[in-house]
């Protein structure tokens, strides 16, 4: 019984994957080089399958077509040999990724739109669980429906990203991009070409630098010694980089040696101006996933492509301020209908329009339809159009 | 002065283009190290990697530049005939910092900024593909690309080297001559290291031979250090096996090792001892040092063994099986003695 309602489901979705596809094939966007990167596919029975290559977009998208994956992706590495083994690729460097994540960004009212959704059975509870209490498996799934304070501030911290990739690490407006990953997150892919050789230890820390990690008294010119503390300005001086955002955010209007010393003493020492310094640090600094950014091989979601955990598509965005994922990157029909029965009661927007359904079956357009399955919030009743 | 690096510059930077055409200009040949006004020139030579090899001292002395080129040329000569690997990467390391501090006093001194950015494109751009830029708002600065900055400084360990902790601005890092130097230590030892491998001489010249020789049987064979390594952990047995090799460790890793075998009861000058293989070993500084962490100098406070998560950021952990559920390389072994 239950089977059969997965596999409804899944056949529910596939079929307007494909849809997707034969339509808006064109929405799948190359990557530069595209001959060069390994591209892999989700398929609909889970599995992944890798080290794929493509010459030309044409036979990229009549793979597409053909084999409809649950979800695509491509390498951020540029290889000599894509098809090979991992270590026989031939690595010729990798665009620099980051991916800011609703996960990520821990706000207040996530748990008034997290679930946590037994893996077999579907039930859906409020609160952390680690068993389903319905059927006793160990496998919860954790989704969530991002509200529009959610997207505000994953678009601010976007922003941010993008500033600091600009002013610091002069990294052109043209060289990079910025994407919604169709799912709980946005995308950053920097290709600027003097940041595409650098190692995983280089690019972790970069990781750190936009993080705001591990920033010492010491760089600061403040040293920690038997009598309190020591200082001397470095030659590099206070104008760039953290430096320069410390010392505005703690005011320190001057930066002599004496005035520094005051400073120090006043507010408690070497310890104390340390604390300041973390606190400082981990308020401006940036929550990205350091180990998509530190993965040199890397496979990624790719532009243009469905992301069959919430049946979005991951698109390019021009203009951040103006986007909303709900809408913009929502390619479903909203003039046919299904009928779908809920596994919880649900409020949400979509396309515009607001849904407060309780758990009864409701009829919902498509888009809704595939939006709620595919984040396992519902199943499917019967079609209808 | 002109376009051209002055004979001074070469006497400091013996390795350059110039230098080589200088000699070949002069159509000198080997066999002419066999004649008598050239012997100061060996025993200068000797003299030189004597002092670096077995006093563990930079070499500072500078002459004028026809002697500098030619006992630089001869010291090379020498080490390649010596041809013992620990001994030729101790040399180069050595000769690496001699022309950091003539580098960095020629960064930071020299008035003329066309003379310095010459140097700066002999040395950085042409010899290491470094492309090093003088601040235009501040002349004692030097500025270079992020990635190139990266490459670079993750090779070292400490802490002062993050990116964060630097000034960084616009795709470059603001560097003072001090470390815009310290940063190609590594290439600048390489090239040294590589001449020497490199060189290929049908004859050596009898009196530089001799000389070799004499030096040869000076370097007292390497004691190697042995410890039964089969109650360390992997990170301190690895840290040991680089000296062994003779690499050159991290600050990290001295600290890391030095700090384990003084908690886990050796001697002051045991733990000395150990560090004698190291290419920059200099008996004073190490001992002092030792003492400084045993809590015997300075600050009196022993320093304790880093947490594995600590090593793990350093780079410093080569974690095995055996390490499950400890938190400090000090508790490895402990819980399989019950
Ligand atoms: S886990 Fe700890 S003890 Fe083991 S190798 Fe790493 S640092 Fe050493
Ligand atoms: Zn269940
Ligand atoms: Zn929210």
């Amino acid at each position: 019984m239950k089977k059969e309602i997965t596999l409804k489901n899944n056949e529910f979705i596939f079929t307007l994957f494909k849809e997707y596809y034969f339509k808006n094939i064109e929405n799948l966007r190359p990557p530069l080089e595209m001959h060069n990167r390994e591209y892999g596919i989700m398929t609909f029975d889970s599995r992944v399958i890798r080290h794929l290559s493509f010459s030309k977009l044409g036979n990229l998208k009549a793979y597409i077509i053909q084999n409809v994956p649950s979800d695509i992706f491509c390498s951020n590495a540029y290889y000599q040999f894509p098809t090979f083994p991992i270590n026989e690729k031939g690595w010729k460097g990798a665009d620099m990724i980051f991916d800011i994540d609703l996960n990520d960004l821990l706000l207040p009212c996530q748990k008034e739109h997290t679930f946590y959704i037994c893996s077999n059975c579907h039930v859906v509870f409020r609160d952390l669980t680690k068993i389903c209490s319905a059927c006793q498996n160990t496998k919860i799934l954790k989704n969530t429906i991002p509200c529009f304070r959610c997207i505000n501030a994953l678009k601010k911290e976007t922003k941010n990203l993008t500033e600091f990739l600009k002013k610091d690490f002069g990294i052109k407006e043209e060289n990079m991009e910025v994407s919604f990953s169709g799912n709980t997150g946005f995308h950053v892919v920097v290709f600027q070409s003097n940041y595409l050789m650098l190692d995983s230890k280089a690019r972790s820390d970069i990781v750190g630098y936009i993080m705001g990690k591990n920033l010492s008294p010491e760089s600061l010119g403040v040293r920690n010694d038997k009598h309190g503390y020591r200082i001397k300005i470095p030659l590099s001086g206070y104008s760039y980089g953290w430096r320069k955002r410390i010392v505005q955010k703690m005011k320190i209007s001057e930066v002599s040696n004496d005035y520094l010393n005051k400073f120090i003493k006043k507010i408690g020492g070497y310890q104390s101006f340390k604390n300041e310094i973390d606190k400082i640090a981990s308020d401006l600094g940036l929550k990205i996933d350091p180990q998509v950014t530190t993965d040199i091989h890397r496979i990624f979601r790719m532009v243009g492509s469905l992301n069959s955990k919430s049946g979005l598509s991951k698109i390019i965005c021009n203009n951040l301020d103006k986007f909303d994922p709900m809408i913009d990157s929502c390619f479903f029909d909203d003039d046919k209908n299904v009928d779908i029965s809920l596994n919880t009661p649900l409020k949400f927007s979509i396309k515009g329009k607001k849904y407060n359904l309780d758990k009864s079956i409701s009829t919902v357009p498509v888009s809704v339809g595939v939006f709620l399955i595919s984040k396992k919030l519902a199943n499917i009743a019967s079609c209808s159009s | 002065m002109s376009i051209i690096l002055g004979k001074d510059d070469l006497a400091k930077y013996p390795f350059l283009e110039e230098a080589g055409n200088y000699i070949r200009e002069t159509h000198f040949d080997l066999d002419e190290f066999n004649r008598s006004e050239f012997l100061h020139i060996i025993e200068r030579a000797s003299k030189r990697i004597e002092f670096e090899l077995i006093q563990g001292k930079v070499f500072i002395d500078l002459e004028k530049y026809d002697i500098e080129l030619f006992t630089f040329l001869v010291s090379l000569i020498i080490m390649n005939y010596i041809n013992e690997d620990s001994a030729i990467k101790k040399f180069s390391l050595f000769e690496a910092m001699r022309v950091e501090k003539f580098l960095v006093s020629d960064l930071s001194k020299e008035k003329d900024l066309t003379r310095k950015n010459l140097l700066i494109s002999k040395v950085f751009r042409d010899l290491f593909q470094l492309d090093v830029e003088l601040d235009p708002k501040n002349n004692h600065l030097f500025k270079m690309n992020i990635s190139d900055y990266l490459i670079r400084a993750t090779s070292f360990n400490e802490e002062e080297w993050k990116l964060i902790g630097r000034a960084v601005d616009n795709g470059y890092v603001y560097l003072d001559g001090d470390e815009t130097v310290r940063l190609i230590r590594y290439e600048i030892y390489n090239l040294m290291y590589n001449r020497i491998k490199n060189m290929n001489i049908t004859k050596i010249p009898e009196q530089i031979k001799i000389h070799a020789v004499l030096i040869k049987n000076k370097l007292a064979p390497a004691i190697r250090y042995s410890h039964t390594t089969t109650d360390l952990p992997p990170c301190i047995k690895k840290a040991l096996e680089l000296l062994n090799k003779n690499e050159n460790l991290p600050h990290s890793a001295r600290f890391m090792l030095a700090t384990y075998m003084l908690s886990s009861g050796k001697s002051v000058d045991d733990v000395v001892l150990l560090f004698q293989n190291a290419p920059d070993y200099n008996e004073k500084i190490t001992k002092y040092q030792v003492e400084h962490l045993a809590g015997k100098k300075g600050s009196q406070t022993k320093y304790s063994v880093p947490a594995c998560s600590k090593l793990v950021n350093e780079n410093l952990c080569y974690a095995t099986i055996d390490c499950r559920g400890i938190t400090n390389p000090i508790q490895f072994g402990r819980k399989n003695r019950k």
